[in-house]
């Protein structure tokens, strides 16, 4: 029975004033030291390969430092606005960002070219313009985000969004290796499903912030099962429907994975009930079994996990080159930059800039580095299931743990797809993996964790008076109880 | 052998070495965290924050921090304290039972509000609903940790 009063909120709205962020500072020194190694040893391997000179400069010392002031330039950003926000989540992502440009310089050049004004720019160097707009919106999220009334107020909205963006990929999107992916828009083209993802949780954590109470409470028996009734089971149903969609019409597998996975989780958070899960996982073999019944991408997809040397040369070609790569990096790995041999003039694996570039990694790092890039990705994750555990109201934790999850899950997807652990399936390396709709996304997921962090952000809005529909309930807990 | 090869090697180690002192550092903090939430025992599953107040006791921006039985009235015994006649000696009291935090209204004369409405014995509650109990409105939030 403690009641202890006394401490006073702050007045919500502070004069701005610098404060140190020593933790980030510290770390973000480390992340300066160990990327400077990387690129001292990549530029070694390089020029010893090539037959010239083994000097001690890094690979590309300008990109480099580029890289290294903007995200020095964030730091010092969040340091002028005077933000108490998470110190841990900047130096993480910087850590990969770096890796994945080391790795997009090891690279060859012209795996990916674009021309802009009479200049042609190399993979490293697009992959370096969009990895500085994405710290530019990290920074500018972290600090415009002061309030999440504009997230939590239109759900349906974003929904809304979601579901447009959705459509306009089923309509007009271009294939990529059999899969709709990529919208153009002029001479952009963007992968909206990267977008979507974060648009799916900001519904998810505002529907679930309102129903859980009814979630929770309410309950129908079906056999074993308590089940919610049957309309509180409707946004499920709707939700497995809209995954089977996106295999269906867009045969995006690991889309559809990523979302439904995300989507069990958050449930399981915000309603603590296993019920849940089973009817998700039952949905989700159901649809699975179809999925493979009817589909020929699909099918594959299976086949080539279950056994990928039956067509070395041919489908299974670039999961068995991946598995060759983390084979040939052993425990220590051949070192960055020594890897990765050509085979007649192309790579082994076409897509290692996308899909592939965990078993770059572990080619090149070995068993060692790919286990401290997964620890990388758990750090992130902890991070933000610590904003999520510490979020003044349920939506704000369901908006932080959805998030977080959403990274964590892809970086597991495409991380276990590259060791044949789980069927292969085409979606980005966050933070690493070539590309700009999926370093922007990861950038805007990032830069709201690091908003939602702050111990300064407004407090959650009272609540709608639109909850009265549940006086009902609220009437009848009285018999039960 | 080419002493070349082996300061290559040296870097490459280092740097897959600087990754593992990265994590350690991440590490240290986290432990050091732990142990400074560890020292702290203000372990609240809860709190109400005075959103709004019309009386001397609570003033407005006052936290009470929740364990899991807490009681609300003008009675010194209540754990939380309200200094309003429009208050009942025995007025609310609040519980976490099983999964959920509730609320239940002990016979008050003027009423226990959930959100604007007048809750009649026991009612579920989430974090960000707001209670009123006299001249006084809370916010129910989750605990800072």
């Amino acid at each position: 029975m403690t009641a202890s009063a006394g401490t006073r909120t702050r007045p919500a709205v502070a004069a701005i004033r610098p404060r140190a962020r020593r933790r980030e500072s510290g770390l973000l020194i480390i992340v300066a030291l160990v990327l400077l190694l990387g690129s001292v040893s990549l530029g070694a391997t390089q020029r010893e390969l090539a037959g010239q000179k083994v000097t001690w400069l890094p690979a590309d010392a300008g990109q480099l430092v580029v890289y290294l002031t903007a995200l020095f330039g964030a730091h010092l950003a969040l340091v002028l606005a005077g933000r108490r926000s998470d110190q841990v989540l900047l130096p993480t992502i910087g850590l990969l960002a770096g890796i994945s440009l080391l790795l997009m310089e090891r690279l060859p050049q012209s795996l990916v070219t674009q021309s802009l004004a009479g200049r042609t720019f190399g993979l490293a160097s697009i992959q370096l313009g969009w990895l500085l707009l994405a710290l530019a919106v990290i920074t500018i999220v972290a600090l415009a985000v002061r309030s999440d009334a504009w997230l939590r107020r239109y759900k349906y909205t974003w929904a809304a969004a979601g579901i447009s963006l959705l459509l306009l990929t089923f309509l007009f999107g271009n294939e990529v290796n059999g899969a709709l992916l990529t919208i153009q828009i002029g001479p952009l083209s963007g992968q909206p499903t990267e977008l979507i993802k974060v648009i799916l949780v900001i519904f998810l954590a505002g529907y679930l912030s309102e129903f859980r109470p009814l979630l929770v409470e309410a309950s129908m028996r079906l056999g074993p099962l308590q089940l919610p009734p049957l309309p509180y089971l409707l946004p499920m149903l709707a939700m497995w429907a809209m995954a089977l969609g996106i295999v269906v019409i867009q045969r995006d597998l690991g889309a559809a994975l990523l979302f439904f996975a995300v989507f069990l989780a958050l449930v399981y958070i915000a309603t603590a009930r296993a019920s849940y899960v089973v009817v998700g996982l039952i949905l989700f073999a159901a649809g699975s079994v179809v999925a493979y019944q009817l589909f020929g991408t699909v099918r594959d997809r299976v086949d080539i996990w279950i056994n990928p040397f039956a067509d070395a040369s041919g489908k299974g070609y670039q999961v068995v080159q991946s598995l060759y790569a983390f084979a040939r990096g052993g425990i220590i790995g051949t070192g960055l930059g020594a890897g990765l041999p050509l085979v007649g003039g192309r790579l082994p694996i076409p897509a290692i800039h996308t899909d592939f570039p965990f078993a770059a990694l572990g080619e090149e790092l070995g068993l060692i580095g790919v286990v401290a890039i997964l620890g990388l990705y758990l750090i992130v994750i902890e991070r933000g299931l610590r904003v999520a555990a510490s979020a003044a109201d349920d939506f704000r934790s369901l908006l932080a743990a959805g998030l977080t999850l959403v990274v964590g899950v892809q970086a597991f997807i495409i991380a276990a797809g590259n060791l044949k652990l789980i069927p292969l399936t085409g979606v980005t390396l966050p933070f690493i993996s070539y590309g700009g709709s999926s370093l922007l996304a990861n950038g805007v997921v990032i830069g709201l964790l690091l908003a939602l962090s702050d111990r300064g952000v407004e407090p959650p809005p009272p609540a709608p008076a639109g909850r009265r529909r549940f006086a009902f309930l609220r009437g009848s807990r009285q018999e039960a109880g | 052998m080419d002493p070349y090869v082996v300061a290559i090697w040296i870097v490459r180690i280092a740097f897959l070495g600087g990754l593992y002192l990265f994590m350690f550092g991440v590490a240290r903090l986290l432990l050091r965290d732990l142990r400074a939430a560890a020292r702290d025992p203000g372990g609240a599953l809860a709190r109400l924050v005075v959103v709004w107040s019309d009386v001397s006791e609570p003033p407005r921006g006052t936290v009470f921090g929740l364990d899991a039985v807490a009681t609300i009235g003008r009675d010194v015994n209540n754990s939380i304290v309200v200094e309003d006649d429009f208050a009942s000696a025995e007025h609310a009291a609040l519980a976490f039972r099983g999964r959920a935090w509730y609320v239940e209204d002990l016979g008050s004369t003027n009423g226990t509000f959930v959100n604007g409405l007048r809750t009649d014995g026991l009612s579920a509650i989430t974090y960000g609903d707001e209670l009123q109990v006299g001249r006084v409105r809370f916010r129910f939030e989750r605990s800072r940790r």
